[in-house]
């Protein structure tokens, strides 16, 4: 060390110290979070508990009521599951702890920070791979944790079990973040100009991959589905996940093994110590790819840092102008202000990555399940059924994107009001711009996953006609509702889109669409189905009532497909005109 | 106290800082100046360690920012363009944190939290999260952490972006002080009237390369203009026709 000796004021700290000040940091943070949220944001957070809560506890239920199903048919069954179920997770979690990773380590303010302070890259790292760690496994928390827990409950498992499900999980997640967290920072240091095209086509290779599993799994077993042939082929197909160099194999033996503990004869500890080989296991990969991880941001985040930083902007290229160009010169010259705004949206759509990938992946992720849809075989009754849950789960989609994307455009809009109110545009043509923006790009990709559902489950046109009516009158609501009290609420200070959905109007914005959404899909199921359960079980199935009786009927379907058309109507034109009467008024 | 070292930055074709060789002793303000794209940024950033430069080398009080970092920061009181805090901290704990990184004495750390908060006029608002802030508190909060522990070179990118005038007053008094004592100051800016008004040197920067470098005294005799603002130098010196004309 050649350099003049500091103060002695200041000194660089021992990893552990400064390990120490971050978890002093996070804690911090922490805490002043959850005082903001229980003074300024009950009404979310309730909801949030209660809707974890809800959803917790209904996956609870299926899982028992499947590993029954299971235990009854094949004994073996659970590993495999496990071992899918895991595996699966598992590669999950590579892609989302290292994307996380990439945007905390690389593209927040808080990383320029931190790298200008005397503090270690590897501690910087294992601060924001904890974080990465939270965000990205959260989801594995809640919808393994019922899972594992129903398991142990229909196996009658000994408390040790259920003591050791949090061990096993946490263990577990760390070695698939680990290795997304090295791959991050590799390719980042070494890999710079190829890093969108390696991360683009690794997403690919995933995506193509699964639907291959899934596909080449399911598809051939239409003929003798639930049969014992069927239950064989799949199981071989899905043997490709009992790898015993895997960690979900580790995860998934571990499990099995503690859940049967006092289940041999004398009931001995045996699957006990099992169990805890299992884990040790994982804790001991887990530490060593974290030790490793934390070598090479030692040599590589610096690195890559400036590497990433000191890349020159892309230059912005316009493959479909054309296509803008057109959409501006299409129509009458009153409506141009119109469309110009909506091409000004769908180029700000184009070029946020956050908006498109996550529509790509949801509506992608839902259209690969129902292309599986077809594997099984249907009565008329139970595929209608399965339509409208279909239906319902397409607008809850649609639902959480309007609100988090839709609802802040005006918000956004407003910050940037000194643009726009010096044009010659009507204010209410914003609001118009918007509304036909989320309408016109929700019911494109929405119709046509109701199609591909409805065809996958061999419906008839008159039913995918009905589904298709509700579900544009699911768009048109949802667009109202966002639009309408995004313009009637407007946060004009904020500049996250993020932070303004999860705000009051937001959260409100969310229940609302959910409501209408559930409204929607009971009224119109309703008729339908005591419709196709008259004509399946004959007239006497539902009959015992007059109402009843006409509800089967097709004044029944006639009247509800009505209520239906109210309720969209409603839903799009009273948060509209509050919002356009709210917005003509509004003073920035 | 800093030195660049035939220091080169190139992004990916473009050359962004060429063959920079500067050394700025101690107890200097220097102010570096230039156009919009000239290699001012690329010229901090390297300073403070986030980008490492494609040739050469710079040093801090004797230490390497690339290969010795951690002890390079020890020295360095930084204030960016843009001002960094946890917005679900408050002022006061963001300020702790700063001195805890920098491994001060509990004691001492409260000391000059105090201290800093007093000097930026910061008690109003120190309690309350950093969320509620305007841009100008939010400048005067990082202010304050860069110079918590006495840094022997602060480098501040724009600095007065956001501050009203009577912050700049204080910010101004604060860096003569400052200065005064032994410390050095290298400021990226694009305000000339401070930069006249306060640097001992400046250096001007254009299409990455370091045209000149002195006192205003110097560049006027230099360009043979008595009596001429540093504005009007600035801009004879950074006009596209200037590299024509001044270059052998």
């Amino acid at each position: 060390m050649s350099g003049r000796s500091p103060s002695a004021a200041v000194r660089v700290l021992s990893i552990e110290e400064e390990a120490r000040r971050f978890l002093r940091l996070r804690a911090t943070v922490a805490w002043e979070t959850l005082g903001s949220m229980f003074a300024f944001a009950r009404l979310r957070l309730s909801l949030v508990v209660l809707l974890s809560g809800l959803f917790w506890a209904s996956l609870y239920g299926l899982f028992l009521e499947a590993f029954a199903f299971l235990a009854a048919l094949h004994a073996d069954v659970v590993s495999l599951l496990f071992n899918a179920f895991f595996s699966s997770l598992m590669v999950m979690l590579v892609f989302s702890t290292g994307i996380l990773l990439y945007g905390g380590m690389y593209c927040s303010t808080e990383a320029r920070l931190l790298l200008t302070l005397p503090v270690r890259a590897e501690t910087i790292f294992g601060h924001k791979f904890q974080e990465a760690l939270w965000f990205s496994s959260w989801g594995f928390v809640l919808l393994g944790s019922p899972m594992l827990v129903a398991y142990g409950v229909e196996r009658e498992a000994a408390w040790p079990y259920f003591v050791l499900l949090l061990p096993f999980m946490i263990a577990f997640v760390v070695i698939p973040a680990a290795v997304g967290s090295m791959a991050c920072m590799l390719m980042v240091a070494w890999l710079p100009r190829l890093r969108v095209h390696a991360l683009a086509l690794a997403a690919t290779a995933g995506t193509v991959a699964t639907a291959w599993i899934g596909w080449s799994t399911f598809s051939p077993a239409r003929i003798d589905t639930m049969s014992a042939a069927w239950f064989e082929r799949t199981f071989a197909r899905l043997a490709i996940t009992e790898q015993k160099l895997f960690p979900s194999w580790w995860l998934s033996s571990g499990l099995i093994e503690a859940a049967d503990l006092g289940r041999g004869p004398g009931g001995t500890w045996a699957p006990l110590l099992e169990a805890l080989k299992f884990l040790a296991l994982l804790v001991a990969n887990g530490m060593l790819l974290h030790l490793m991880a934390g070598w090479i941001a030692r040599l590589a985040y610096r690195r890559g840092y400036s590497q990433l930083i000191g890349e020159a902007p892309p230059r912005r290229q316009r493959p479909i102008g054309w296509f803008d160009q057109a959409l501006v010169n299409a129509g009458s010259a009153a409506g141009r202000p119109l469309r110009l705004l909506l091409v000004k949206d769908l180029r700000l759509f184009r070029r946020d990555i956050s908006q498109w990938s996550q529509f790509l992946i949801f509506f992608g992720l839902l259209g690969l399940y129902f292309l599986n849809l077809r594997s099984f075989v249907y009565n008329n009754v139970y595929a209608s059924m399965i339509g409208f849950l279909n239906l319902a789960v397409v607008g809850l989609i649609l639902s959480t994107f309007t609100t988090r994307f839709v609802y802040p455009m005006i918000s956004l809009e407003g910050r940037r009001f000194w643009i726009l109110g010096l044009l010659p545009v009507h204010r209410d043509q914003i609001v118009w711009s918007k509304f036909l923006f989320s309408f016109v790009g929700g019911v494109i990709p929405c119709s046509a996953l109701v199609l591909l559902s409805d065809w996958m489950l061999g419906l008839r046109t008159p039913l995918l006609l009905v589904h298709e009516f509700c579900c544009v009158v699911l768009c048109l609501g949802l667009a109202g509702i966002a639009v309408g009290l995004g313009a009637r609420m407007p946060e004009l200070r904020e500049s996250s889109p993020a932070k303004i959905s999860s705000g009051f109007g937001g959260t409100l914005c969310l229940v609302i669409s959910s409501l209408f959404i559930m409204l929607v899909v009971i009224i119109a199921a309703l008729p339908t189905h005591l419709f196709l359960l008259t004509h399946a079980l004959g007239p006497t199935a539902v009959a015992s009532q007059g109402l009843l009786t006409w509800a089967a009927g097709a004044g029944g379907m006639a009247f509800s497909l009505g209520l239906v058309a109210l309720l969209g109507l409603a839903a799009t034109a009273i948060p509209l005109s509050m919002g356009l009467r709210a917005f003509r008024q509004l003073e920035p | 106290m800093i030195e660049f070292d035939h220091v080169t930055r190139t992004y990916a074709t473009k050359t962004a800082v060429a063959d920079l060789s500067l050394a700025i002793p101690r107890g200097e303000l220097f102010a570096l100046l230039g156009p919009n794209g000239a290699g001012k940024t690329t010229t901090i950033r390297m300073l403070v360690g986030l980008l490492r430069p494609s040739r050469g080398a710079v040093r801090v009080c004797g230490y390497d920012v690339v290969k010795d970092p951690r002890h390079a920061h020890l020295h360095i009181g930084y204030v960016p363009d843009e001002p960094c805090l946890y917005d679900k901290l408050t002022g006061r704990e963001f300020l702790w944190f700063i001195a805890d990184m920098f491994g001060m004495p509990r004691h001492l750390a409260g000391q000059r939290i105090d201290r800093e908060i007093e000097h930026f006029e910061l008690g109003e608002f120190a309690d309350d999260l950093a969320e509620s802030y305007s841009l100008g508190m939010k400048q005067r909060l990082v202010f304050a952490a860069s110079l918590l522990h006495d840094p022997d070179v602060l480098v501040l990118d724009e600095p007065m972006v956001g501050l009203d005038p009577r912050s700049v007053r204080i910010v101004k008094d604060l860096l003569q002080q400052r200065t005064r004592e032994g410390m050095t100051v290298f400021m990226s800016t694009h305000t000339l009237a401070m930069a006249e008004e306060m640097a001992d040197r400046i250096g001007i920067m254009v299409r990455s390369q370091l045209r000149f470098l002195g006192t205003v005294t110097e560049l006027r005799e230099q360009m043979a203009l008595e009596s001429t603002s540093l504005e009007q130098l600035y801009l004879r010196l950074t006009s596209p026709l200037a590299g024509r004309e001044t270059e052998p």
